[in-house]
């Protein structure tokens, strides 16, 4: 046979001839569908227009499906790592593949996963992997958190159950990237089995997460790794996979902490091995901006408060902009501190640090600013104190350090120093002369030269007005006088105070923050110096107002009159010594006060800001003065402040004389009637639209017309420099290009697109805001942005955090919006899950994961009736949605819960009891059950009856007067009136008389309170180990399982042998008139029983003779013969008659052939015949015929 | 897990310690309220402040101790929906009208607060300035649409009092005022005005519900176009208002011919229970922004009597040094604009002030303290020949994001 198969005959194509023409030409010129529209127009005309309504309707459909709202771009320029979680059951080769995909992209080894492991895997990204462990409560904290999700699913096994579990947590909390991995396909040995376990797998994969979502298979293992091929694609998809933004993590910021510190005192934790610690947490900012000081929950821990944040740099750092294309060996970074990889390996009570020899230099930077202090504390063998009396702080890298006795030595003298600034008036005529809020400054300006009576009299008023407003400035003043001047040695002394109580209380503050000032009021200072060259008096008088701001914030609405006060003061004293010495004086205040505006400028942000902090400092000062006493001081200015008018009113500033034709030229420009701008002017624009549109041709006198716009710019060119122009030319052609889209593009934009252009807009604009500021001041306007690598310090966290801490469990620092750290009511909607075995019991206590947290709470389940009351329901629906309300959290609504029964342990069954999502945050909610009261009358008159048992005073009947009523029966009534007694008795009227066996009822709906009680999972705080066995209240029906508890079952439900006696019914009796009344048919019928009968109407028997008899017997005898005889004659017959139809058929049927041959004899005979004639026919009719 | 609670001292600035809490939902405690005052403790019109917020909220609990010197507040859930107050006449309507616009848009159903009591005085913002300007700025952020008003009067005596007072007015111009002023007819209004001391008028302030603010960008003010105001007079001569007029008119013609200033006499019912005039001038610039000055008679019997003639002349000053200050935002409204750029989305939102008022640096600090924001302060210096008032502040922050949770999910 295998000779003989053919081979089928090849293709040959053709080189020449019309075809291959006709393929060459199509091939040259690529006809497209337009061609073809445009050859054969009516193939494509509009056959139908319904037809072509509908498939435009659904192609836009189509379209408008895909449409997402459109959210702000808010990832920033360098992103933080992908967390990339990889989940699965025990066994089936997750820290496997983690290595393996660690190797590919870093090329090292790392035996031990333990914690998020960041790696950079390209020049752009960089990879956080993080195995999940098979209990609940990794599972749910990690879904929240996971960028990307490796879901490892054993082929060999098939799905389990902690696969679906994690998919269904992950649909609650926002669903991630998801991507399935088969591993041990190793296992299969049949090529048709492997092949169709894929297809199932995939196809089951499919319905859960999406169709077509990608399920890759891991063949086998090769020396105990997956094949490197394999693993290399798995990783190309991670670099290239692209992500969803999820609504709760866009919206909150937060850590996967890799790297954890105990920075308590360890004096402290050798006395009180319990305290709570103070804990410095590690990790990339993600989600969004983190503020300092904010909440934070840390899942399994607890809610804190941040004591401090900052950011560090970068421990795994994304590789500079080069152009080549792949990474070197050195920027393919590993940072992976927990598994003992990137500096810091944890052991059990000592951090050891690994500096591997190709990361030394990176590790020392990052390493540097905390693990110092970390070591420092572990090395501590005596206390602060001691050090701190030991250390010395030098204020510059060059100068010598100070002791602290050495301030403590100045300290008195400081003092004294403090209130007395000596004014070098000559030295320093040219810059910073005087800023200061008050005119006593100034006056000591004055003073240099004049009196010592001058300068005590202003001291006095100076300490009198001092606030803290502008001691802080007079110390901005002074460092910054330093910096220019050179160090003279109060000015010092007055620094190094300063430093310290920065190094106290300024803790968001960047460190440095004031000697950057210094550079920056530096700048502003020579600025300010050409515009004072150059402004006129009048143009900068509203500074003024901003720097009587500083007064008015005092309290006082007048401040302004007491400023004037001071100024009349001063003039008065000085008008003692000579009358024209005022004018000099205001010569003085003015040119001060001009330089102080200038001053005030730069310094706003410190004036709103800055002051707090330095008000405190200050008041910390004066209460620390005497060491041993204080100084009483009235402190008024503060006092009037703190409970000064609350008004929004502006006072406007004094010195505007309005009636002053200068002080009206001023604002000119603000109304339309004012001077516009250059490129507002109507004239420069009317010019402009003459440049662009200028050169036309009128067609109908032929008449050329030029625009002037060459010689206009040569003219500009002798004016302006060519940077100008350059300008202009810009401006103009953006204008241009506005005015073409405007006219051109904009018909076609819908709204989406106008949104969508809206939020690319603000995407830009919120990058480039603070993209020029260093990120020390960046952080303080915007917050941390994700992307950073911060240090988090919390101060309160409980002890056996730290104790019992263990990496292979993820530590997430969420942050907590606004009023998310509060608790209240929450209303929820919830629907059992379909998978859950059993329903759910109101007020059984229930696990949720909802936002960040896990809590055990007690919900109550109900159900909206028609008329919208909140009626309790005992056990959720089963196919249904029911509401939830619960005391938990605040969160916002919208957000998504799932809710389990227990995290301890793990169930074949599936643990998932109920998901659903927040509705409502409301404080007051109604939830009624129904509640039926139960009374018997005890007195019937016709409709009314009296009623007692179900109320117990005369007062609650009072309450329900009028309120319906009801019996068992239907009978419906009202309440009327209570009666004296017995007590709780009442009158009530039916529609219809009673019976006293009738029971009545009262149908009422009473409100139920939510049982508060909110209890957060702290699975984390449970000795290694056990982390998994985390249980909090148990339900009823637990506790009565445990203690044994059996409820005595109420008699009427217990069931006993049922006992029935026999029925007995009375004849019916049907009255004689009725009867007679009845039809016959329906009449009872009376027949008399049956008498005896007669004697002569019976008929005597018969009695034979014995010959009779005999007779008879004979007989009988005979005619049985006879019946037989006749029986054996009739069967013969019948034998015969079948055989002679038998017979007769025979004859019939060779009659029948006989007849049919002749008749075939016949018809042959008669058709030769026929032929003949015809054929004699066709020849001619012969004569004779 | 109760969130930690902020402590201040003394009664100044409760408003915007309240209204910050209740926003953030942080607890706050103010100590030493008058606590050295020969009276010490909260006086009547703070505690009938407080008294209004709790009729606003749900859930809040208020701690005042025996002497009114310690107050602590949780704030509870804000409720909204149909309020009924009556204001203490030692403040005007405006002060507790202040608070309401901030904290109306965050409610759980929408605000319909009836207000008795002062509608002007001295030391608060009017009723009328802040329909006129505080409501602009709301809707820039978006707090806009049907049942967004704060309503405050209208009568037909104004349009004549106009038209009087207009000599060169054309008919269309007259037509077009009288059409306008029909409309705000066909919606009757109950609205009576009541002056310092006595008080006796009502406001109705409607507010509508947002989830979220959106961003704003307001930098460029535009130049002046048009200059309204309302003189109004009560329990006065009606010819009260008509001298008011001119005199301001003196002075704001010297700038811009595009001036009306309707007057206002209400009459009987209307009038409240004391008398006294006053003006509101509000100056519109081309982009839509609005600045306004207003200035009121001294109330009976408390100081020396005001000629309307100066009055009318001070207040337009007035409203040339608001326009000095210039800015988006005029200086009574620049706390409540920087309250909703903070409530904002997480994106960045700036906006052009004057000098920043005393009230509005503390509203600054108090935002930080609640929110955790700070403002990046930029002063704009104006350019040497340019004639546009003094310096300008570039407030720019970053939202935090924050999203109504009061407002039900259906």
């Amino acid at each position: 046979m295998d000779g003989k198969v053919k081979k089928q005959k090849q293709h040959q194509q053709k080189h020449s001839g019309p075809k291959a023409e006709k393929k060459k030409l199509k091939k040259q010129n690529g006809s497209t569908e337009e061609d073809e529209r445009k050859r054969n127009p009516k193939a494509f005309a509009v056959q139908s227009a319904v037809r072509m309504a509908k498939t435009f309707h659904r192609a836009q459909d189509i379209k408008t499906k895909k449409h997402h709202v459109p959210v702000v771009d808010r990832t920033p320029l360098e992103p933080p790592p992908i967390v990339i979680v990889v989940v699965g059951p025990p066994k089936v080769g997750k820290s496997t593949l983690i290595r393996c995909l660690i190797k590919n992209f870093t090329r090292q080894k790392l035996t031990d996963i333990c914690g998020p492991v960041t790696i950079v895997s390209g020049k752009k990204r960089r990879l956080t992997f993080m195995e999940c462990n098979n209990d609940i409560n990794s599972m749910i904290d990690l879904a929240k958190v996971a960028d990307l999700v490796l879901m490892l699913i054993d082929a060999s096994f098939g799905f389990e159950m902690e696969t679906f579990e994690f998919l269904n947590i992950c649909q609650v909390h926002g669903f991630p990237r998801i991507m399935g991995v088969l591993t041990h396909l190793d296992a299969f040995k049949n090529n048709k089995t492997l092949r169709k376990t894929k297809k199932n797998l995939k196809h089951r994969f499919w319905t859960e997460v999406y169709q077509g979502a990608k399920l890759f298979y891991l063949s086998g293992m090769v020396y105990g790794e997956y094949q490197n091929q394999e693993v290399k694609n798995l990783g190309r998809f991670i670099s290239v996979m692209k992500f969803r933004p999820l609504v709760w993590q866009t919206s909150h910021p937060y850590i996967l902490a890799d790297r954890i510190e105990d920075l308590t005192d360890p004096e402290r934790l050798r006395t009180d091995p319990k305290c709570d610690r103070t804990v410095s947490l590690y990790g990339y900012l993600r989600g969004t901006h983190l503020k300092n000081k904010g909440q934070v929950h840390i899942p399994g821990v607890g809610d804190f408060q941040m004591s401090d944040v900052n950011f560090l740099p970068d421990p795994c750092p994304l590789p500079g902009t080069q152009k080549k294309r792949a990474l070197n060996e050195k920027e393919r970074l590993l940072y992976a501190p927990m598994a003992g990889v990137g500096g810091v390996v944890y052991d059990k009570d000592a951090v050891y640090i690994d500096l591997p020899a190709n990361h030394v230099k990176q590790l020392q930077e990052e390493v540097r600013p905390t693990t110092e202090l970390v070591q420092s504390l572990i090395e501590t063998h005596v206390t602060l104190d001691a050090k701190m009396a030991a250390s010395k702080v030098s204020l510059f890298s060059g100068s010598a350090g100070l002791d602290p006795t050495d301030i403590s030595e100045q300290s008195g003298v400081q003092e004294g120093l403090r209130e007395i600034h000596v004014w070098d008036a000559h030295t320093q005529t040219q810059r910073r002369k005087v800023v200061f809020t008050g005119l006593e400054e100034e006056e000591d300006d004055v003073s240099g030269s004049s009196s010592d009576e001058d300068d005590d009299g202003s001291d006095q008023e100076n300490q009198e007005e001092e606030d803290d407003l502008s001691t802080f400035l007079k110390e901005v003043r002074d460092k910054s006088e330093k910096a220019t001047k050179g160090s003279t040695p109060p000015v010092k002394k007055r620094k190094l105070e300063e430093m310290q109580g920065e190094e106290e209380v300024i803790a968001e503050a960047p460190a440095f923050a004031d000697s950057e000032d210094e550079l920056e009021r530096g700048e502003a200072d020579s600025e300010g110096e050409g515009e004072a060259e150059r402004a006129g008096d009048s143009g900068h008088c509203s500074k003024e107002s901003e720097e009587d701001s500083d007064d008015e914030e005092d309290g006082d609405e007048d401040d302004e009159s007491m400023e004037e006060e001071i100024g009349a003061d001063d003039s008065d004293e000085e008008e003692e010594q000579g009358t024209f010495k005022w004018k000099e004086g205001l010569q003085q205040k003015a040119s001060a006060a001009f330089l102080r505006h200038q001053e005030a400028a730069p310094n706003l942000r410190k004036l709103v800001y800055g002051s707090v902090v330095e008000a405190e400092d200050s008041e910390e000062e004066e209460e620390e003065l005497g060491g041993l006493f204080r100084v009483n001081r009235p402190q008024k200015s503060k006092k009037v402040q703190a409970d000064a008018l609350d008004c929004s009113h502006f006072n406007p500033d004094i010195s505007h004389n309005w009636e002053l034709e200068e002080m009206l030229n001023s604002i000119r420009d603000c109304f339309v009637t004012g001077q516009w701008e250059e490129g507002q002017d109507a004239a420069t624009l009317l010019k402009e639209d003459e440049e662009l549109y200028g050169d036309f041709e009128d067609l109908e006198t032929g008449k050329v017309h030029k625009g002037t716009t060459g010689e206009q710019d040569q003219a500009e060119v002798k004016m302006d420099d060519e940077e100008v122009q350059k300008n202009k030319r810009l401006e103009k052609k953006r204008r241009l290009k506005e005015r073409f889209d405007t006219e051109y593009d904009d018909g076609d934009a819908t709204y989406f697109d106008d949104l969508k252009e809206e939020m690319q807009k603000q995407a830009e604009l919120n990058r480039a805001e603070f993209e020029d500021m260093d990120d020390e001041s960046r952080v303080q306007y915007e917050g941390f942005r994700p992307g950073m690598y911060v240090r988090l310090e919390i101060s309160s966290l409980p002890c056996e955090f730290v104790t019992n801490f263990d990496p292979h469990y993820p530590v997430i620092i969420g942050g907590l919006g606004t009023s998310e750290g509060n608790v209240g009511y929450l209303q929820m909607r919830l629907k059992k899950h379909r998978w859950y075995e059993r329903i759910l019991k109101t007020r059984d206590p229930l696990i949720l994961s909802l936002g960040w947290r896990r809590f055990q709470t007690i919900p109550l389940y109900h159900i909206e009736d028609h008329n919208g009351r909140h009626r309790l329901l005992k056990y959720t629906p089963q196919h249904m949605h029911c509401g939830a309300s619960i005391w938990g959290p605040i969160t916002p609504q919208g957000t998504g819960f799932l809710a389990v029964q227990s995290v301890s342990g793990v169930k074949a069954n599936f643990r998932i009891a109920a998901t659903g999502v927040v509705l409502d945050l409301d404080k007051s909610v109604t939830i009624v059950k129904k509640l039926k009261l139960i009374g018997y009358p005890y007195k019937i008159f016709q409709n009314t009856c009296f009623i007692k048992g179900m109320f117990n005073t005369v007062l609650e009947v009072a309450k329900f007067e009028g309120a319906s009523i009801r019996t068992v029966s239907g009978v419906r009534g009202q309440i009327k009136k209570a009666l004296s007694t017995p007590p709780g008795a009442f009158r009530a009227t039916f529609e219809d008389r009673l019976l006293m066996s009738d029971i009545v009822f009262l149908r009422s709906w009473y409100p139920v309170s939510i049982p508060q009680l909110y209890n957060p999972v702290t699975s984390l705080l449970l000795p290694v180990g056990q982390k998994d066995s985390w249980s909090g209240m148990r339900t009823v029906g637990q506790l009565k399982h445990d203690l044994g508890v059996r409820n005595k079952p109420s008699i009427d439900s217990l069931y006993k042998p049922i006992t029935r006696a026999p029925r007995h019914f009375n004849p019916l009796h049907i009255p004689k008139e009725l009867q007679k009344a009845l039809p016959f048919k329906s009449k009872p019928k009376l027949l008399q029983p049956k008498g005896k009968v007669p004697r002569d109407l019976k008929r005597a028997s018969v009695i034979r003779e014995p010959h009779e008899r005999k007779v008879a017997e004979l007989l009988r005898a005979l005619s049985t013969v006879h019946h037989y005889k006749k029986k054996v004659a009739q069967r013969a017959h019948h034998a015969k008659h079948k055989e002679f139809l038998q017979q007769k058929e025979k004859d019939e049927e060779a009659k029948m052939k006989r007849m049919k041959d002749a008749r075939k004899k016949l018809y042959r005979i008669m058709g030769q015949k026929d032929q003949k004639k015809q054929r004699s026919s066709l020849k001619g009719t012969p004569q004779d015929d | 897990m109760a969130s930690h609670g902020l402590t201040y001292e003394g009664c100044n600035f409760l408003r915007q310690r309240l209204v910050l809490s209740a926003l953030s939902g942080k607890r706050v405690k103010i100590k030493n309220i008058r606590s050295k005052d020969d009276e010490p403790g909260l006086r009547d019109f703070e505690a009938n402040f407080i008294r209004l917020l709790d009729k606003l909220t749900n859930g809040s609990t208020i701690e005042i101790n025996q002497t009114g010197t310690v107050l602590v507040y949780q704030p509870g859930l804000l409720y909204g929906g149909t309020v009924e107050h009556d204001c203490n006449p030692q403040r005007s309507i405006g002060y507790y009208l202040e608070a309401l616009l901030m904290l109306g848009p965050f409610m759980k159903s929408p605000l319909k607060a009836t207000l008795r009591g002062v509608t002007n005085d001295l030391t608060d913002p009017t009723v009328d300035l802040l329909k006129s300007t505080a409501l602009p700025v709301m809707k820039k952020f978006g707090i806009d649409g049907e049942g967004f008003d704060i309503k405050v009067r209208t009568s037909w005596y104004s349009v004549f009092v106009e038209m009087q007072s207009n000599p060169g007015m054309d008919k269309v111009a007259m037509h077009v005022i009288l059409y306008l002023n029909l409309s705000l007819v066909l919606h009757p209004q109950v609205v009576k005005r009541g002056m310092a001391p006595g008080g006796g008028g009502e406001v109705v302030f409607t507010c509508p519900v947002r989830k979220t603010v959106r961003p704003v960008q307001l930098t460029d003010p535009g130049k002046i176009k048009r200059i309204r105001g309302v003189a109004y007079s009560v329990r006065v001569s009606p010819q009260m208002g008509n001298r008011i007029v001119e005199s301001a008119r003196g002075i704001l013609n010297q700038f811009l011919p595009d001036i009306y200033i309707y007057t206002d006499h209400m009459k009987g019912a209307n009038s409240g229970k004391s008398p006294g005039f006053g003006l509101t001038l509000v100056a519109e610039t081309l982009n839509g922004y609005f600045l306004s000055a207003e200035m009121l008679s001294t109330p009976q019997g408390q100081g020396d009597p005001i000629l309307p003639e100066d009055l009318g002349r001070n207040c337009a000053k007035l409203l040339l040094e608001e326009i000095y200050r210039g800015g988006c935002v005029d200086s009574s409204n620049q706390s409540l604009a920087l309250l909703l750029m903070t409530l904002g989305q997480q994106d960045v939102s700036k906006v052009l002030l004057g000098p920043l008022s005393p009230y509005t640096i503390e509203f600054l600090r108090h935002i930080r303290d609640f929110f955790q924001i700070m403002f990046k302060i930029e002063v704009q210096k104006p350019l040497e020949d340019e004639r546009k008032g003094g310096d300008k502040v570039l407030m720019t922050c970053v939202g935090v994001g924050y999203s109504n949770i009061s407002k039900t999910l259906k």
